[in-house]
């Protein structure tokens, strides 16, 4: 057996695969989508946990507390999946994340262990108030997912744990959700901005807002006072009311290669003003 | 320990960092299956496991395993073209022919996904069934590039490949 051969593992349980990274760092392949294209050399380096076959890490189920979506949960799979309105803003950003042959190998958990300020799955989570369910052996921990995507590539996850589940709180499935990101061109774009928001409207006015802005700072965010500048909004004046100058007291955009900071505090008004106009309800004639 | 290469049964090699786009070219000799960006952004390298399709590079060999591929050799029986073959000939659906085998294995799969109901980005109808419009073509192949831009020909065959299934 070569060196290669002994440091590549791809267990069928959880509790072998959480002794592996107890033993030791090991870089842990999914869909591979992100992590071959990081690899300079030929091939895969290093200590490798292959997730892959692990029993119970992909699918979606729901339970009182609300929805558990699993780590090793396809694009393709949230995209075909039967799910409430609250959550069309992820499966817009499932048929979005590359071409459908990325999406049958990408998964949700891979995206946010990579920690891209790019990462299509981070705003239309955060709408949803989500949390992620750590696992290792010595036990399981949650945290929101505000607390685990700590900046650029970088995670609250330790050497020995593993990213098992993705979970959205029952209050959180209430409303419409829509997601809409900016890119060079429509396919297979790195966004310069995205963003997802999910509406709660009850007669004709919002009750609840959420949005939130991905690739404009190093970490997505929620826009907690343009959030509640919506509430109580009648929904013919919901667009109107996200302005700029609170989105830039929100966000503080970045300036990259991909855009100017003014750039995309602009595009970034825009697609929130254009997201929940497709999230709203349509207004029933009087 | 084997894959089903189109009807076929390869050994999972020992080495499991062998990508399953090596072991169809270097070891199966199957050199249909092109190697482009070798990290999953061009499609060129695209077959179907399990009849969905996938990017080759990014995928181990020993995920294969006890698996079915079907790369472009696979596509038609040995005398006569697949469909989606004729139909790229038919339709000048290609110039040099490097990304041909990932575009057809792709375009194959892509029918079946919008024959069977599964939405994409631009259906505006999520409930209904796949309507086969160049639109929808578009969005649902834009993991396959074609550097010598003939994807209005590709368009077009898909289009006639649907067309006849649907007569």
């Amino acid at each position: 057996m070569t060196e290669a051969t002994s440091d590549y593992a791809r267990p069928t349980a959880l509790p072998e695969a959480l002794a592996l990274l107890a033993a030791g760092p090991r870089t842990v392949l999914a869909g591979g989508t992100d992590l071959y294209p990081a690899t300079q050399a030929q091939r895969l380096a290093g200590p490798l946990l292959d997730i892959t076959a692990l029993d119970g890490l992909a699918g979606i189920t729901a339970g009182p507390d609300g929805l558990r979506i699993g780590a090793g949960t396809t694009w393709t799979a949230l995209a075909e999946a039967d799910l409430p309105p609250a959550l069309v803003a992820l499966q817009q950003a499932a048929r979005l994340v590359g071409g459908r042959q990325i999406q049958n190998a990408g998964t949700l958990g891979g995206n946010l262990c990579n920690a891209s300020p790019a990462a299509d799955g981070v705003p239309p989570l955060l709408v949803l108030g989500a949390e992620v369910e750590l696992a290792s052996v010595r036990g399981v921990r949650r945290l929101p997912l505000e607390r685990f995507v700590l900046g650029v590539r970088k995670t609250a996850l330790a050497a020995d744990e593993l990213l098992t589940a993705v979970h959205i709180p029952a209050a959180a499935l209430a409303g419409r959700s829509a997601f809409v990101k900016l890119g060079a061109r429509a396919y297979l774009v790195i966004s310069i901005a995205m963003v997802a928001v999910r509406i709660v409207a009850e007669r004709g006015q919002v009750v609840e807002a959420a949005l939130a802005v991905g690739a404009c700072s190093a970490v997505a965010r929620r826009l907690p006072a343009v959030e509640a500048a919506l509430v109580g909004a009648p929904l013919s004046e919901v667009a109107a009311r996200i302005t700029e100058a609170e989105v830039a007291a929100a966000l503080s955009p970045i300036a990259d290669i991909r855009g100017t900071a003014d750039y995309r505090l602009e595009a970034a008004c825009v697609l929130l003003r254009r997201a929940v106009t497709q999230a709203l309800p349509v207004e029933e004639p009087a | 320990m084997a894959i089903s290469v189109n009807g076929t049964d390869i050994p999972v090699p020992d080495d499991p960092r062998v990508s399953l786009l090596d072991l169809l070219r270097e070891r199966a000799h199957l050199t249909g299956t092109k190697v482009g960006c070798n990290q999953g952004a061009c499609g060129a390298c695209t077959v179907l496991l399990d009849g969905e399709r996938v990017l080759s590079c990014l995928t181990l060999a020993v995920q294969a395993d006890g698996r079915s591929v079907t790369t472009i050799e696979g596509l038609g029986d040995g005398a006569a073209l697949h469909p989606m073959q004729q139909a790229f000939i038919d339709h000048d659906g290609f110039q040099c022919g490097y990304c041909t085998p990932g575009q057809i294995c792709a375009a194959v799969a892509m029918l079946r996904e919008l024959q069977g109901g599964v939405p994409s980005y631009v259906t505006a109808d999520l409930a209904g069934q796949g309507t086969v419009t160049a639109e929808e073509i578009r969005e649902r192949m834009s993991g396959n590039l074609c550097r010598c831009g003939a994807h209005n020909g590709i368009v077009e065959a898909i289009l006639q490949v649907a067309k006849e299934q649907a007569a």
